[in-house]
């Protein structure tokens, strides 16, 4: 199966295409997308350039990257893996 | 430190308003992604993995208390509380919104800083000896020359799009702690036959996919036609260099292809139909540019300092930062401290908002108000007196920035790789995290000496990894990470590559490998050889040996 990803626009943060179209943050959140509805997506973000940077497709296993890219896409998912933004972002949960 | 005039202050500003008003157009939709990608990238904005990354130019590593201070500001208002310093002595800050950015180059402007020309394909930062105007072998001052070259490489209509970026770096001494042969240009100064300054050029070095050490190209090009003579180099690769192949558009490989021979005579060619008189840098202008380099004014002191030399009795942790990052001064009196940005388990080249407004306290209060940013992603006080160095290590260590590793085996130079960078193959941080805990201990690291770590997450070369007494590169087999480990790379004036010694190692695999050649150099090192010496009287061999001996033992 396949996800769609892109950065958006106005922060660059990574983002999904969800449910009914939505833009979602968590690839827990993205919809799962067969070979037809992947293609349909992709024209679907690339005519929403205000919201969508660079979208394009990855492979996943119920929503685990798992095409060449997967670690990329895996960090992409989660943030960086070490490091000062981590401890931020525990600062803005507590 | 120079300070803008008015046509620095208008041209940075003017700039802004035009980048605002691009942002503006990108945010309605008016202008497409790629239509706005060369014109952010020409304002040293990034779009990595999960956000823009800004990367802000700091003219050739100086900086004064109060653009430390506002790049706190920065951190902390527009980013996730911190920065990352890299090996172009720039800061990237990893989290800024798009609609921020205007703001934020306007803050950075209040403190005459920017990001033009910290990307794209024109003369990035210069960058220079982290030591300038302190180190005692130095022959002149490079800053000035810096100076010049900034303002005359800033927004040049004709080398605003050249095949590929153009890198510069100044040194002052015969001693390079710049790695200029590593740079596009490399400029060394020298004395010239008239007894005047003088400049040793070498050209076409460059890292990356295909990495070449820079050739001498001119021995003594007096000062007074330096921007001459650069305007010709850069014409003749502007002319003649490959725009086909992004792989093969430096200068280094115009160099390679045509021979530094063939090269030279084509620079010649462009020099002589110069027109000279637009480009001899008046002398007046020197001495203007000269003045904002005078020495601060240094108070006459002994050598020595009684409550230094008996802090240093007294405390080992504090004799042992002194040891290894307390830097001679060619004033009597004073030292150079070099801020370690690399503690054990942290990320090369990151420092805290809350670190940076400690720094900037310190510069103000003990280093004539500056602090500089070297290329190997770690801080200078360039300027503190050896009596007050104790209270500045004391500081710094209540804000963990007191690691006593200054160009030890765990001072490793890395790029921000895949955690961040969409060009990346494999993580460099993690890496370099592993090591700095494997050869955590203080003792050994003393008794390696001076050992340079370079690591890179792709071929691009950011962490420098060619030039790595022991480098490191990630490098992506079917989706796993794996690093390709180098030994014998050399930045300073005996540059050289490193020898690839064998097959790429899976990450947890690194950090022991490393060790092992290290534990095999202290058994084979003659009596006080370094590192890097001992590899270049008995090659990559026996280090080989170490890294794969058990490795192919166990397989």
């Amino acid at each position: 199966m396949k996800l769609l990803t892109a950065n958006r626009l106005n922060d660059g943060r990574v983002i999904y295409l969800g449910e009914a179209d939505a833009v979602v943050e968590s690839i827990d959140a993205a919809r799962l997308l067969d070979e037809a509805a992947a293609e349909t997506a992709l024209a679907l973000a690339q005519s929403r350039p205000a919201v969508f940077v660079n979208p394009y497709l990855i492979e996943v296993e119920s929503r685990t990257p798992s095409g060449r890219d997967r670690l990329k896409e895996s960090i992409r998912s989660t943030g960086p893996t070490v490091g000062h933004s981590l401890a931020f972002a525990r600062n803005e949960t507590a | 430190m120079y300070r803008y005039d008015e046509f620095d202050a208008a041209l940075v500003r003017e700039r802004i308003a035009e980048f605002s008003d691009q942002v503006n157009r990108r945010s309605s939709g008016e202008l497409t992604e790629d239509e706005f990608k060369p014109l952010r990238l020409m304002n040293g904005v990034y779009l990595q993995l999960h956000a823009y990354m800004a990367r802000i130019a700091v003219p050739y590593g100086v900086m004064n208390s109060r653009q430390m201070r506002q790049l706190a500001h920065v951190a902390r208002t527009y980013d996730k509380g911190y920065g990352h310093f890299t090996t172009r002595t720039n800061i990237q800050f990893n989290w800024p919104a798009l609609q921020d950015l205007p703001a934020i180059l306007s803050d950075l402007a209040d403190v005459e800083m920017h990001a033009i020309q910290t990307s794209g394909n024109c003369i990035r930062n210069v960058t220079t000896d982290v030591f300038a105007g302190v180190a005692t072998d130095e022959i002149e001052d490079p800053r000035p020359w810096c100076e010049i070259i900034r303002q005359w490489s800033t927004i040049h209509p004709e080398f605003s799009f050249l095949p590929r970026k153009f890198k510069i770096a100044v040194i002052g001494a015969a001693k390079d702690r710049a790695a200029i042969r590593t740079h596009d240009v490399g400029l060394q100064i020298v004395c010239g036959e008239d007894g005047e300054t003088a400049f040793r050029v070498f050209v076409g070095g460059g890292q990356g996919r295909l990495p070449h050490i820079a050739q001498e190209i001119a021995s003594a090009v007096p000062g007074q036609s330096l921007l001459a003579y650069l305007t010709a180099i850069l014409r003749a690769y502007n002319l003649l260099g490959r725009r086909d192949n992004i792989h093969k558009a430096r200068i280094k490989i115009l160099v390679a292809a045509v021979g530094i021979d063939a090269f030279r005579e084509e620079v010649e060619r462009q020099y002589e139909i110069l027109r000279l008189e637009d480009l001899r840098i008046p002398e007046a202008e020197l001495a203007r540019i000269q003045a904002y380099f005078t020495p601060p004014p240094f108070a006459d002191l002994p050598a020595t300092s009684p409550a230094y030399d008996a802090a240093r009795r007294l405390n080992a942790e504090f004799a042992r930062f002194i040891r290894s990052n307390l830097r001679e001064h060619k004033q009597a009196g004073y030292g150079a401290i070099i801020i370690s940005l690399k503690p054990v388990d942290g990320v090369p080249g990151d420092i805290t908002a809350d670190q940076m407004e400690v720094v900037a306290d310190l510069a103000e209060r003990f280093s004539f108000d500056e602090v500089r940013a070297s290329y190997e992603q770690n801080l200078v006080l360039p300027h503190v007196r050896l009596e007050d160095v104790h209270a500045v290590w004391s500081r710094l260590r209540k804000t963990g920035l007191a690691t006593a590793n200054a160009d030890l085996a765990t001072d490793i130079i890395a790029c921000p790789g895949l955690d961040y960078c969409s060009l990346a193959n494999a993580r460099s941080i993690p890496v370099a995290q592993a090591l700095s805990r494997q050869l955590a201990d203080a003792d050994l690291q003393e008794k390696l000496g001076p050992v340079r770590i370079n690591i890179s997450g792709c071929i691009n070369a950011c962490g420098h990894h060619h030039v790595g007494h022991i480098g490191v590169l990630g490098v992506d087999r079917k989706g796993e990470e794996y690093y390709q480990i180098t030994v014998g790379g050399s930045p300073d004036e005996q540059a050289a590559l490193g020898e690839i010694v064998g097959r790429s190692l899976p990450a947890e695999e690194v950090a022991p490998a490393i060790a092992r050649a290290l534990d095999r150099y202290l058994e084979i090192r003659a009596e006080g050889e370094l590192f890097i010496d001992t590899v270049r009287r008995l090659g990559a061999d026996p280090f080989r040996t170490a890294i794969y001996e058990p490795i192919d033992a166990a397989a």
